[in-house]
């Protein structure tokens, strides 16, 4: 390793190590084993719960979607799986009982924004599926599979 | 030859998709949004001590709309960047451990430094995105927890980054379809070719922060549909904190409700109409929160400074403004001497041409240039010069 990778890494722990002090003398230590949940209970989450969702969906899309369509359909499901992820929050509306007379917090309606934005997903790969499908069937030997 | 059944491990994963090739391009991206994130945080931060050993500047007036508007757009662009690099090392998760004492050592250390890393950095990204919805559904502070654990992932950041320096030097000089630094097997054609994941990466980044930056930017509120905020608000503001909610719509109705402005033992005490009778400047100035929403208002009012003067207060002067709120850790704040010698600085009576509506203040409230929305104290009670 050469002396400023072992710099930079030195200088990494010495702030991780500033931020676990921070953590553990600015609060009480049931708080701090709060946030340790929170942050061990997101890592299970994606590891072990949305992980295998995601082969799982993997395998679906393989053995039900035309192989033609797979590609756009992977695209159309890394672009509406962030949106939908990011929505949660105004989606579920669960922050309107903590200011329950403010009207200009979470004032849109999300599940009709989330169903536009899906529609569009859906949409666009649709036609980017119908595209290749008539582009392959015009050049049958160009390949299934993009370079 | 066929593997006996066993648990999976990195080699069970065959897709040419889940390559060093991707990572190290996602990977820089994310250390960018995380970086800035991690700056505009302490930019924030910093804002709100009250001690500062440099005082915060009051220009440019946008400054703090600008840099909490970053922070949130950053974060929520790593939402993506971040699920999409943890899907392409999945696999060594389940690598399996080396059987030399010394190796496994140094396995264990980078293993429990990546757990702090995607651990911290989870962390920020689910409460910062519940913050910004006021969806609290846990018992630790947001605001001083989320400041540590920025410290604790960008730590780990920057430790993960030095050790995986020369991988991602080799990845980023390299065209991505370059299979030196696949695991071996991993060589399944996917559904689309590498190049077109990036893309799809980047579109999905493009696409969360345009379904919400709406909250900050003001061009984006019609195509922002999943914003906090729509950007509408009483005289054309949004609001953090309403009146009934911080318990202040009587004492703040009150007919004889006065500003006392207090200077050691010289005070005046004003009533809305008396303000009203002092000398009005009208100030276009933004209220920006930390949660990364704001809006730009025409206030109007007294200049603060001119207030002061009623009571002879001296030019360098800090002061303490206390809200009519009965609790609430705003509820008396700081008023460094840079912010309340700027003419910018307004006690507003109202806003949009209009009286200030009981939401947004009334009867008075204060509004100055490049200040965190939470110390724009509104129903103003009293003003006293810091001895």
């Amino acid at each position: 390793m050469s002396p400023a990778r072992f710099f930079l890494g030195g200088v990494g722990a010495l702030v991780l190590a500033y931020g676990g002090w921070l953590l553990w003398s600015r609060r009480e230590p049931a708080d701090v084993l709060d946030a340790a949940v929170w942050a061990g209970g997101a890592v299970l989450l994606h590891d072990v719960v949305l992980s295998v969702a995601l082969l799982v969906l993997g395998l679906v899309v393989a053995g039900l979607v035309p192989r033609v369509a797979r590609g756009p359909v992977v695209a159309g499901a890394v672009v509406l799986g962030a949106l939908t992820l990011v929505a949660v929050p105004v989606l579920g509306g669960f922050g309107r009982e903590t200011d329950p007379t403010n009207e200009t917090l979470l004032d849109r309606d999300y599940t009709a924004g989330w169903l536009v934005l899906a529609g569009i997903v859906v949409a666009v790969v649709l036609v980017w599926s119908l595209l290749r499908a008539r582009r392959d069937h015009h050049q049958p030997h160009s390949g299934d599979t993009p370079t | 030859m066929k593997a006996p059944a066993s648990l999976p491990d990195q080699h069970s994963f065959s897709s040419r998709l889940r390559s060093a090739a991707i990572s190290a391009r996602v990977g820089t991206a994310l250390a960018v949004c995380f970086g800035l994130a991690f700056l505009t945080g302490l930019v924030s931060h910093y804002a709100q001590n009250p001690t500062q050993p440099v005082p915060f500047p009051t220009s440019p007036a946008w400054g703090y709309r600008f840099t909490q508007g970053l922070h949130v757009i950053s974060g929520t662009a790593a939402v993506p960047l971040l699920l999409v690099k943890l899907w392409t090392v999945y696999p060594l998760l389940l690598a399996r451990p080396s059987m030399r004492l010394k190796r496994l050592v140094v396995e264990l250390a980078e293993r429990l430094s990546i757990l702090v890393l995607v651990g911290s950095a989870l962390f920020l990204l689910v409460t910062g995105l519940q913050n910004i919805s006021h969806w609290y559904p846990w018992a630790f502070s947001f605001r001083s927890t989320h400041y540590a654990m920025a410290w604790i992932a960008i730590g780990s950041l920057v430790l993960h980054v030095a050790v995986k320096l020369p991988l991602v030097r080799h990845a980023l000089s390299h065209d991505v379809e370059d299979t030196e630094l696949d695991r071996p097997g991993a060589t399944e054609p996917g559904p689309l070719s590498r190049r077109g994941l990036l893309r799809a990466t980047w579109l999905a980044t493009g696409a969360v922060v345009l379904a919400t930056a709406g909250s900050t930017v003001p061009f984006l509120r019609r195509v922002s549909v999943l914003a906090v905020r729509s950007g509408e608000g009483p005289q054309g503001v949004p609001i953090n904190k309403t009146a009934e909610d911080a318990g202040v719509t009587d004492a703040a109705r009150d007919p004889g409700w006065r500003l006392e402005v207090v200077n050691d033992t010289r005070s005046v005490s004003l009533s809305r109409e008396e303000l009203l009778a002092l000398p009005q400047h009208s100030e276009e100035l933004p209220i920006a929160c930390v949660e990364g929403w704001s809006a730009s208002g025409t206030w109007s009012g007294v200049r603060l400074r001119d207030l002061l003067d009623l009571v002879e207060a001296p030019s360098d002067a800090e002061v303490v403004l206390t809200s009519l709120q009965e609790s609430g850790p705003f509820r008396v704040t700081l008023l460094q001497s840079g912010f309340v010698e700027d003419d910018r600085t307004l006690v507003a009576l109202g806003l949009s041409g209009e009286e200030l509506v009981l939401d947004h203040g009334f009867p008075a409230r204060l509004i100055a240039p490049n200040r965190p929305g939470v110390l724009q104290t509104k129903w103003l009670a009293r003003i006293e010069v810091r001895a």
